[in-house]
């Protein structure tokens, strides 16, 4: 299964606009667009989003990463999964 | 679904009433007068297992799940007079001890758990600060990387057990571009550490046998191995705290709330007034109601928040809901116990006025009424 058919970005994107985006295109979310620096994800997001994520993809986030390196992107949260995924 | 204690819980919990009422009560009145915190009285809480219930059996503890611990928090709630040092028991071990238990390395368990199971040492959780509260991560304290591993800064403010602390878990600022997001780091710091002050008691309205201060921390230099749960990952070590510190005290604070109502039961059906019982009047006898049916109601939300601390990956709505229920309604009842007492509820003598002055911190600590508002409002999706 290769990263453009294991559904990990889709999902999260999902989440992402259901979550803190109502309302937002789904192709104003990219897999760039900057999640915590760019004010999408504040403390109280990012607690929800990491509950998600430990959920749906049975992984656990220490508390050291989840941080601005693993979260601010939906890339980078692909990447943080896949990296648990793998393990 | 079946709602039954199983029977281990019921006898953990009586045995838990038990003892409150018979070692820890005794003298609460004077403690409280004396803001006076009582060192034998939690080393006795130590040797009754209280002080680590969550912790693994190697580490001193008896390995109890999250529901258990919540059922004997009631039971130490409904059984002990003594407010103050039922918050003080709450606030070591699920703001100190749990997350020990969870991040810690195996060398940070080793050196810490057994001191703090079994009543020996007080732990502590320092997050608040003179100028950072419900906002508490704009904090100012801060940690730099030096040498020989950390060097700390800043001042703690409203630290519950603070004065008589041996163990703090202490939160810094480590990369303050990163903010809540990787730039906030625990460490552990130990009394007597060079540059770390504890501060004297402060006098407070309620809870006053539970010492609470200021701590300050001068150029504190720690080791690397006094970081818990990684660089960056204090947010994580914070919340992990506050969903048991929202759910387990607030579990004793349902049975402080039985306590006082059962008071309030016992003089509605003794004084007389008009010819006949006061529990016979309705505006009596529906207050008395209400808050039955309230107490019931925050009780089934902290053990459901428990139960979902064992068996879910992040149970923060749940805490939330159950603290913001517990804390109003241990409030409303202290409050309308003590109208019940009537001009007796007034007096220091009954004592019912304590359970008042103790009451009104419970909206305060472990994150504001407002703060759990908005934390529920936004898990509602608002």
């Amino acid at each position: 299964m290769t990263e453009a058919t294991d559904g990990i970005e889709a999902a999260v994107k999902e989440y992402i606009l259901a979550e803190f985006l109502p309302g937002t295109r789904p192709t104003e979310l990219t897999a760039s667009t900057p999640l915590v620096t760019g004010g999408v994800l504040d403390s109280l997001a990012t607690v929800q989003l990491v509950g998600f994520l430990e959920n749906r993809f049975q992984i656990e986030i220490a508390p050291h990463e989840a941080s601005i390196d693993n979260l601010d992107s939906l890339t980078l949260i692909a990447d943080l999964i896949r990296g648990k995924q793998a393990r | 679904m079946d709602f039954s204690l199983t029977p281990e819980q019921a006898a953990m919990r009586e045995q838990m009433v038990r003892f409150a009422r018979e070692r820890l009560s005794p003298g609460a009145a004077a403690r409280d007068r004396e803001h006076r915190f009582d060192k034998d009285l939690w080393r006795e809480c130590g040797v009754m297992g209280l002080l680590g219930m969550p912790v693994d059996e190697s580490w001193g503890g008896s390995g109890c799940d999250a529901l258990t611990c919540a059922v004997v928090l009631d039971g130490l709630g409904l059984g002990c007079a003594d407010g103050g040092l039922v918050f003080s028991v709450c606030a070591h071990l699920l703001s100190c001890v749990v997350p020990i238990a969870r991040f810690g390395t195996e060398a940070q368990k080793s050196l810490y758990l057994p001191g703090l199971c079994d009543g020996t040492q007080v732990g502590v959780h320092a997050m608040s600060e003179p100028d950072s509260g419900s906002d508490a991560f704009a904090m100012r304290t801060g940690a730099t990387r030096v040498a020989e591993g950390w060097r700390l800064t800043g001042t703690k403010m409203f630290i519950s057990n603070g004065p008589v602390a041996d163990v703090v878990i202490v939160f810094a600022m480590t990369d303050r571009t990163k903010g809540f997001h990787g730039g906030v780091t625990a460490f552990l710091v130990t009394r007597g550490t060079l540059g770390f002050t504890q501060g004297p008691a402060i006098e407070k309205m309620g809870l006053r046998s539970a010492p609470l201060g200021e701590l300050v921390f001068e150029d504190v230099l720690v080791p690397d191995s006094a970081v818990l749960g990684g660089v960056g990952g204090g947010a994580g070590v914070f919340t992990h705290a506050m969903d048991w510190e929202r759910t387990c005290l607030f579990a004793s604070q349902v049975g402080q709330a039985e306590r006082l109502l059962k008071l309030g039961i016992q003089y509605a059906r003794t004084r007389q007034q008009f010819g006949q019982a006061i529990g016979k009047f309705q505006g009596v006898s529906h207050r008395l109601a209400d808050l039955k049916v309230e107490i019931e109601a925050a009780r089934l939300l902290v053990y459901q928040a428990a139960w979902r601390l064992d068996h879910t990956r992040n149970a923060s709505l749940d805490a939330a809901m159950a603290k913001l229920a517990t804390s109003e309604t241990l409030l409303r009842t202290a409050l309308g116990v003590v109208q019940v007492f009537g001009g007796y509820g007034y007096m220091v003598d009954y004592e019912v006025e304590r359970g008042l002055r103790d009451a009104v911190g419970s909206t305060i600590y472990s994150g504001t009424s407002e703060m759990q508002r908005n934390i529920i409002a936004r898990w509602i999706g608002l």
